[in-house]
C-alpha cells in the first residue's frame, strides 16, 4: 500500500439499536483519536443537540437570510428611486425620494430577499454531495447510525471502537464488515 | 390533571412511528360534494371575470378573499407559536396547521382581479388617500402582490420543509431519486447537520412568514378598506384585522381537528381534550382582544367627533351595516365570551367546534361590514361621506362565488391530506421522547423534557 493509499479518508457506520450504544461509540472513537467532523450521527428522529457527545454541527445558514435581505434592499431602493426619478412628482411638498414614503416597498424588498436566500440556503446546504457515502435503510426503522471518515491505516481502530459499542452492524461502502453471526438484523 | 391522548405518549422510536396520508375516497359524498363546490368557485370566478363589472362588483369577492387570509393564511402561525413556545399540546395539530399554506395560495388568485378592480391615485388632478404616497412604480397592484407572494412562499417552504423528514422515506429511496428531486427532498437521510438545518431553517421561516403576514394584512386592509371609505382614518385597524384573524384561524383549526378526530381516525387518535384546552384559551383571549382593538378605534372617533370620521363610522358600524356588525359582535365576542369562560365548554373539543363555527360566521360578516361598505363606496377622491350610503346586497353570483371559495379552500385542503402524511411523524416521536407520565406521590404527573 503506498502512502497516498493510507492517507486516503474511507467511510464506516456502525449501527445502534439503543441510543448509549451510538453514544458509547463516540466516546470510543473519540478515544482512538477521531474527532472534529470526522463523526457523524445518522436518526431517523432527531435527538438533542450533543446527546451523543458529538461535535456541533457547522453550517452557514445563518449568512443567507442577511445576504438575501441586504440584496433585497438594494434592489428595492433601485426599483423606488428610478421609479420616482423616472416619473419625479412632488407630493404635499416633500422630497421626491422621501425616506418615510418608501419605507414598505424597501421591507417588502427586504423581506423578498430574505425568504428567497433562506429557502436556497436550505437547498445549499442540502447540497449534493454530502460527505456521507454509506447508508443502511435499517435507519430509517429506527437504527441509530454513526458514521466516521477514517484514514486507510486507521480503519480497523476505528472498526473495533464501533464494534465495541454494541453495534447491530458496522458497515463501509462495500457491505457489513461484521461476521454473519455477529451481525444481528 | 389534562392530559396527552395515551396513544401520544406510548409511540415508539424502533420500529418508528411513521404516519400515513388520509385515505379519502374521490366517489365518496364528501370528496363529491367538496368537489362540486370547488368546481362553483372556479365557474364563479370565471363569470366574474368575464362579466368585468366595477370596483362594487368585487366587493363581495374582496370579502370572502379577506375572509380566506384572517382564516386558512393565519392557520399555520399557530405551528410557529407552538413550536416557539415548545408547547408539545401543538405536536399533533402542527402539520395539519402547516397544510393550510397550499390552500393560501388561492388568495394570490382572488387578489389579482379584485386589486386590478381599484381606482388609480389620482384622478382629475385629485388624490385619494393612500400607503403608497401616491407611488407610481406599480403600486397597489404590483407592491400587494409581490407582498401576498413572498408570504406564500415562506409559507409553503414551510409546510414543504417540515414535511420532508416523512415524506423522503430511506436514504436508499433517496439516493435513486434524480438529482433534481433529490434537492427537492433536501437530500435527506438524517444526519445530525441536516437535522440542525431543517430546525434553523423552520425557525427562520416561520418568523418571516410572521412577519410578511402583519405586512399584508397592513397593505391589503389599507388599500381594499381604508383608502376606498372616505373619512376612515385608523391606526390601530390593521392591529384589529391581525388580531381578528388569529381568532378566525384558531376556530378554523379547532373545526379542522374536531372533524380529523372524528373522521380521520389515524390523526384523530392524537387528538383530544389537550389540544382543546390549550385552543381554548387562545380562543377566549383572543376573543377579549376583539374587544379591545374594536373599542379602542370606536372611541376615540366617538369622542372626537370629527364629521367624516363619524360618518365613516355610521357606514360600517352603527347604521348602513349595522346588521352585520351585530352579527360580527355576538359571533366574534359576545357569544365566544360567554360560553368560552366555562371550562367544560372550553375544554371539549366538540363544544369548542360549536363555538368556533359562531366565531367564523362572525368573522365573515365582519369582512363583509368592513370590505363591501369600502369596495363598494362611490367615491373614494372624496375627504368625507356628503351622507350615508345604501347598503350594497349581494347579488346570487356574489353568494355562489363567496360558497364557491369555501368549497376550494376545502377541495384543496383535503386533496394535500391525501398526499402530505399527517401528523408529523418526526415531531411526534420526538414528543414521545421528551414526555412521560409518571407517578408522584399518590398523583400521576406528566414528565416533560425541553432540551433547547
Amino acid at each position: 500500500m503506498s502512502a497516498r493509499d493510507s492517507d486516503r479518508k474511507r467511510e464506516l457506520l456502525g449501527l445502534y439499536n439503543e441510543p448509549d450504544d451510538a453514544a458509547d461509540a463516540v466516546s470510543r472513537l473519540r478515544g482512538a483519536g477521531f474527532g472534529g467532523t470526522d463523526i457523524e450521527i445518522i436518526s431517523a428522529t432527531p435527538y438533542p443537540e450533543g446527546a451523543f457527545g458529538e461535535q456541533h454541527a457547522k453550517h452557514r445558514l445563518f449568512a443567507f437570510p442577511f445576504a438575501g435581505a441586504a440584496c433585497g434592499l438594494a434592489v428595492a431602493i433601485a426599483w423606488h428611486i428610478g421609479a420616482q426619478i423616472a416619473l419625479p412628482i412632488v407630493t404635499g411638498g416633500k422630497p421626491i425620494v422621501a425616506v418615510p414614503a418608501i419605507i414598505q416597498v424597501l421591507y417588502e424588498g427586504t423581506m423578498l430577499g430574505a425568504v428567497l436566500f433562506t429557502v436556497l440556503g436550505v437547498l445549499f446546504e442540502s447540497r449534493l454531495p454530502d460527505g456521507i457515502g454509506v447508508y443502511d435503510d435499517r435507519i430509517a426503522d429506527g437504527l441509530i447510525g454513526v458514521s466516521v471518515m477514517a484514514r486507510e491505516r486507521r480503519i480497523p481502530d476505528a472498526q473495533i471502537a464501533l464494534e465495541e459499542a454494541n453495534a447491530v452492524d458496522v458497515l463501509n461502502k462495500d457491505g457489513s464488515l461484521m461476521r454473519p453471526a455477529a451481525a444481528s438484523p | 390533571m389534562i392530559k396527552p391522548e395515551a396513544v401520544g405518549l406510548s409511540l415508539t422510536l424502533r420500529p418508528p412511528y411513521r404516519p400515513s396520508t388520509i385515505a379519502i375516497s374521490r366517489k365518496g359524498t364528501v370528496a363529491v360534494a367538496v368537489g362540486l363546490l370547488a368546481a362553483l368557485g372556479v365557474v364563479m370566478y370565471a363569470v366574474k371575470l368575464f362579466s368585468w363589472g366595477d370596483r362594487a362588483e368585487w366587493a363581495y369577492p374582496a370579502a370572502i378573499t379577506l375572509f380566506v387570509l384572517s382564516t386558512v393564511t393565519a392557520a399555520p402561525l399557530v405551528a410557529f407559536a407552538s413550536r416557539m413556545a415548545r408547547g408539545y399540546w401543538g405536536l399533533p395539530a402542527r402539520r395539519v396547521v402547516e397544510l393550510f399554506a397550499l390552500p393560501s395560495m388561492l388568495l394570490f388568485v382572488l387578489l389579482i382581479p379584485i386589486l386590478g378592480s381599484l381606482p388609480p391615485f389620482e384622478q382629475d388632478g385629485v388624490t385619494r388617500a393612500n400607503l403608497w404616497f401616491g407611488w407610481g412604480g406599480g403600486a397597489p397592484f404590483l407592491t400587494d402582490q409581490l407582498a401576498v407572494s413572498v408570504m406564500l412562499l415562506a409559507g409553503g417552504a414551510l409546510m414543504w420543509f417540515a414535511a420532508v423528514p416523512d415524506l423522503a422515506g430511506p436514504p436508499s429511496r433517496v439516493r435513486a431519486m434524480p438529482a433534481w428531486k433529490r434537492l427537492l427532498f433536501l437530500n435527506w437521510t438524517g444526519t445530525k447537520r441536516q437535522w440542525v438545518v431543517l430546525r434553523t431553517s423552520m425557525r427562520w421561516i416561520s418568523a418571516f412568514y410572521l412577519m410578511m403576514y402583519v405586512f399584508v394584512t397592513m397593505i391589503l386592509t389599507t388599500d381594499l378598506g381604508q383608502s376606498l371609505l372616505p373619512g376612515w382614518r385608523s391606526g390601530i385597524f390593521p392591529a384589529y384585522h391581525v388580531i381578528t384573524s388569529f381568532q378566525g384561524a384558531i376556530a378554523l383549526i379547532v373545526i379542522t381537528l374536531f372533524l380529523l378526530r372524528r373522521y380521520a381516525p389515524s390523526v384523530g387518535q392524537f387528538i383530544g381534550d389537550e389540544q382543546a384546552a390549550s385552543l381554548g384559551k387562545f380562543l377566549i383571549a383572543l376573543t377579549l382582544f376583539w374587544f379591545y382593538f374594536f373599542w379602542s378605534d370606536f372611541l376615540l372617533v366617538w369622542y372626537a367627533r370629527l364629521p367624516s370620521e363619524v360618518a365613516a363610522v355610521q357606514t360600517n358600524v352603527a347604521v348602513t351595516y349595522i346588521v352585520p356588525f351585530l352579527i360580527a359582535m355576538f359571533g366574534q365576542f359576545l357569544i365566544p365570551f360567554v360560553t368560552l369562560i366555562f371550562n367544560p365548554i372550553r375544554r371539549k373539543l366538540s363544544r369548542l367546534a360549536v363555538v368556533s363555527v359562531v366565531v367564523l360566521i362572525g368573522l365573515l360578516f365582519d369582512r363583509i361590514r368592513l370590505f363591501v361598505a369600502s369596495m363598494s363606496s362611490e367615491n373614494p377622491f372624496s375627504h368625507g361621506l356628503a351622507e350615508l350610503p345604501e347598503p350594497y346586497y349581494p347579488n346570487a353570483i356574489d353568494i355562489l362565488f363567496m360558497i364557491g371559495v369555501v368549497g376550494m379552500v376545502a377541495a384543496i385542503y383535503l386533496w394535500v391530506l391525501t398526499r402530505i402524511p399527517t401528523p408529523g411523524g418526526w415531531e411526534m416521536r420526538e414528543g414521545a421522547m421528551y414526555r412521560r407520565e409518571q407517578k408522584y406521590m399518590h398523583a400521576e404527573v406528566l414528565v416533560l423534557g425541553k432540551p433547547d
